[in-house]
């Protein structure tokens, strides 16, 4: 039996899958770790982290992620990206961080899988359309061309009543599955005999029948009991002759992306990914929340606090915080506010978009990273702030960790997401309907005193997060353990000054005049930089500053951040010195 | 209690585990097994002639065997009579033949991993061979008992000092060389050992994430 790559085997019973689970395969000699999240979807991944080479079947399996046991990296649902690692908390793992996949798909009580399918999985003739009982599988020490060449001889009775009588014919062998029925007078049962290739010398015998058995134990006990007797005829044979070495796995290369520094983003906010609007409706008073799925392929990675850049049909692009619960790997999901003040981009989601329409969007993108980290974790949200905390507040729950969410709202309409946050029970409080004075009383008593190790995630209008950033300063939180979302940045931004830039990777120096952002001018000298909000609140820009001192006006920065002086949003901020010196 | 105990032993983490699970308080006098091999040491052969651990002291009573002190936990410590059903003699006996069961793989995948990690000299592979027809032996029948929605070794809804007697030397295989990836069931039995409240591990032993709910154990 050669190597097949395009086909599709039976790697896994059904009932090999428990939830909270990782099941230990192997196809072809790959070693492979398949589990089942909570949401029902089941992963077939190489059986090796990326980190370190340990075994992936020796993780945890917490229903949406997979942990590693041995460093505690974090990899999602569907995706294999990687959503975490404990020794960076604070940092949003690279997107190129993922463990490698095997098409995967379950179907007659079967996981089947290929390791490089030409064509979509379509069960066997004799499945199609049956009832499909899973046999107890038998793992048999023998090459899978010396299993199938006795599995043609397996006897078996209809009933599992141990009978000389039963007559067993051969319907058809196409060399890895085995068509046969067993009659005894009227009783007949028809059975697909699969060789499972584990190895050069090592396969897996699954049976499965094509009807549900009138008394299941019995006919399982007998089935169990006659393939056991096959293995052990199989083997003796197998053990006569030289055992074969074992299959050569080539495991790829770590991808050259993840080898040296990832490639610069292309210039300006991005559109790689086509999704459709699987569904649209309203989650609170006017806010609309937007389910996008992939028209094709997977949605790359995401962690809670990402963002994705959505180009719409008016020829904009807005930014809107997935609101996504860990595993939730099948969709982006946004929710999008009508602003009474809006330059074209919420009114165009609301009145212009609708379910079925295609939309471009960038892939998810996290510069509001949550910590697993704390102790406690404080979520703060004031309106449509709420999105980030919503994807933050769902993680920290399924991770038993111990948070606060916090929401202001006008009203409990305005408020809305009750799916979401009935879940969060009394780690959730609305403040509904308070003035400024109100407000800023709540969130002295929100950020009273901070206790040890503990964060705040901080997201909604501007004027409240420079209460909160002013209450949390005179309160004594260190400016590390707050961290702020904006929607926009509201300062005027001064751009009379003109000044040079020198870029130390590029070798280029550049003059930036007044009226021109330093990001503009990167483009029009041909150099690639990303953003994505252009306006000083999002953070994708961001650059290193080698020498020179920045002019900040942005509102992404913490104030410690600016004091550093080592790093500049280029889209908004400029040059207090005559000359920046930048990492670009 | 004083356990006569040795970090890296299955038989000790046999007693450590059901100490645990009964939330009983202990000392722990550690033995030099190796390389000091105290455990053969003159006082230690008087305590116990067959230079062996586990002992456990418990008042006057000194006792060998990591059977016989589970036998003696379950019976004098455990309120609930569950891990050791004395009234019910048809799981009693199933109990014993387990027990009986545990010490074989003691001495085939418990003797592999002593030879691949302390050096012993001993056939590995005959071992490892034996050990292999257990664990066939061992997931068919946990597949069955699945099948039949029961969760541990021997028929009930709760476990017996039967599963705390063969967890050890199986999850510590592959550090005798035996993998386990071709025995699934047992591979899940695992699992549900781990989720049972008072689970401690031992080096070379992982936890294991906890069931969905608190009703789904498997």
């Amino acid at each position: 039996m050669n190597i097949d790559p395009n086909r599709w085997y039976p790697i896994a019973s059904s009932s090999d899958l428990p939830l909270r689970h990782v099941f230990h395969g192997q196809l072809w000699g790959r070693e492979l770790a398949v589990w089942r999240a909570d949401d029902g979807f089941v992963n077939v991944w190489e059986n090796r982290y990326l980190h370190r080479g340990v075994r992936l079947s020796i993780g945890l399996n917490e229903g949406r992620e997979l942990r590693c046991i041995y460093h505690g990296w974090r990899y999602a649902n569907r995706t294999a990206g990687c959503t975490y690692i404990p020794a960076h908390p604070a940092d949003a793992p690279a997107r190129t961080i993922c463990n490698n996949t095997y098409s995967s798909v379950e179907a007659h009580g079967l996981v089947w899988s290929a390791l490089d399918p030409l064509d979509p999985f379509e069960a066997p003739l004799g499945l199609a359309d049956a009832q499909s009982f899973a046999l107890r599988p038998v793992p048999v020490n023998a090459a899978p061309a010396v299993v199938v060449a006795h599995a043609r001889d397996y006897l078996f009775s209809p009933d599992g009543i141990d009978a000389q009588d039963a007559q067993v014919s051969l319907i058809s062998d196409d060399g890895t599955c085995i068509e046969m029925t067993a009659s005894r007078g009227d009783l007949a049962a028809t059975l697909l005999l699969f060789v499972q290739p584990v190895d050069a010398g090592r396969s897996i015998l699954r049976g499965v029948l094509t009807q549900n058995p009138d008394a299941p134990m019995a006919v399982l006990r007998h089935h169990s009991q006659a393939m056991s007797a096959l293995r052990d005829r199989i083997e003796t044979i197998a053990q006569q002759q030289a055992a074969p070495a074992p299959l050569e796995v080539t495991f790829a290369p770590v991808d050259e992306e993840l080898a040296k520094m990832p490639a610069r983003a292309g210039s300006g906010p991005k559109a790689e990914l086509r999704v459709r609007v699987a569904r649209k409706r309203e989650v609170a008073l006017d806010v609309a929340e937007f389910q996008l799925e992939a028209l094709t392929g997977q949605l790359p990675t995401f962690q809670p606090g990402a963002h994705i850049d959505v180009h719409l049909p008016n020829g904009l692009t807005r930014q809107y915080s997935l609101i996504n619960a860990p595993g939730e790997t099948d969709r982006y999901t946004i929710a999008v506010k009508r602003d009474a003040h809006s330059r074209g981009g919420s009114n165009c989601l609301h009145d212009d978009v609708h379910e079925g329409d295609v939309l471009a969007t960038s892939a998810a993108r996290n510069n509001f990273p949550l910590r697993r980290d704390a102790l406690k974790t404080i979520l703060i949200a004031g309106g449509i702030g709420i999105t980030p905390m919503l994807a933050m507040a769902q993680t920290l729950r399924v991770q038993h960790l111990p948070f606060e969410l916090h929401c202001f709202a006008q009203s409990q309409d305005h408020l809305g997401f009750e799916h979401i946050l009935t879940g969060f029970g009394t780690a959730m409080t609305p403040h509904l309907g308070l003035r400024p004075d109100d407000t800023r009383a709540r969130l002295q008593q929100i950020l009273r005193r901070r206790g040890e190790a503990e964060h705040a995630y901080i997201c909604g209008p501007g004027p409240m997060l420079e209460a909160a950033r002013a209450i949390a300063a005179q309160q004594g939180w260190p400016d590390t353990s707050v961290h702020f979302e904006y929607f926009k940045n509201a300062n005027t931004i001064d751009d009379t000054s003109s000044f040079e830039i020198a870029l130390a990777r590029s070798a280029i120096t550049l003059q930036v005049p007044a009226g021109r952002t330093i990001l503009e001018v990167l483009h029009e000298n041909g150099i690639d930089a990303p953003s994505s909000c252009e306006q000083g609140a999002c953070g994708t820009c961001l650059a290193t500053v080698i020498e020179g001192e920045p002019d900040h006006q942005d509102v992404y920065l913490s104030q410690s951040e600016r004091e550093r002086g080592d790093r500049i949003l280029t889209c908004v901020s400029r040059a207090k010195s005559g000359r920046l010196v930048l990492d670009i | 209690m004083k356990l006569y105990d040795y970090e890296l032993s299955g038989n000790c983490y046999k007693v450590r585990l059901m100490l645990t699970i009964l939330g009983l308080e202990y000392e722990a006098r550690l033995v030099d097994f190796y390389p000091g091999r105290e455990h053969k040491s003159d006082a230690f052969i008087r305590l116990n002639p067959l230079g062996q651990l586990p002992i456990l002291e418990d008042g006057n009573l000194i006792l060998r065997d990591a059977q016989a002190i589970l036998t003696y936990l379950a019976v004098r410590y455990d309120k609930s009579g569950s891990w050791y059903p004395v009234s019910e003699p048809q799981r009693l006996g199933e109990v014993a033949q387990w027990l009986a069961f545990s010490q074989e793989i003691t001495s085939t995948a418990g003797a592999a991993r002593l030879h691949d990690t302390l050096f012993y000299k001993l056939d590995v592979e005959t071992a490892r061979s034996r050990a292999h027809t257990l664990f066939r032996i061992l997931d068919e029948h946990l597949w069955f008992a699945e099948a039949g929605n029961q969760n541990w070794i021997c028929p009930g809804n709760t476990p017996t000092i039967a599963d705390i007697s063969c967890f050890p030397y199986v999850i510590l295989s592959e550090e005798g060389g035996v993998s386990r990836q071709d025995y699934p069931a047992i591979r899940r039995w695992c699992d549900r050992l781990k989720r049972l409240p008072g689970f401690v591990g031992m080096p070379g032993v992982f936890p294991a994430t906890p069931a969905p709910t608190g009703n789904q154990s498997r």
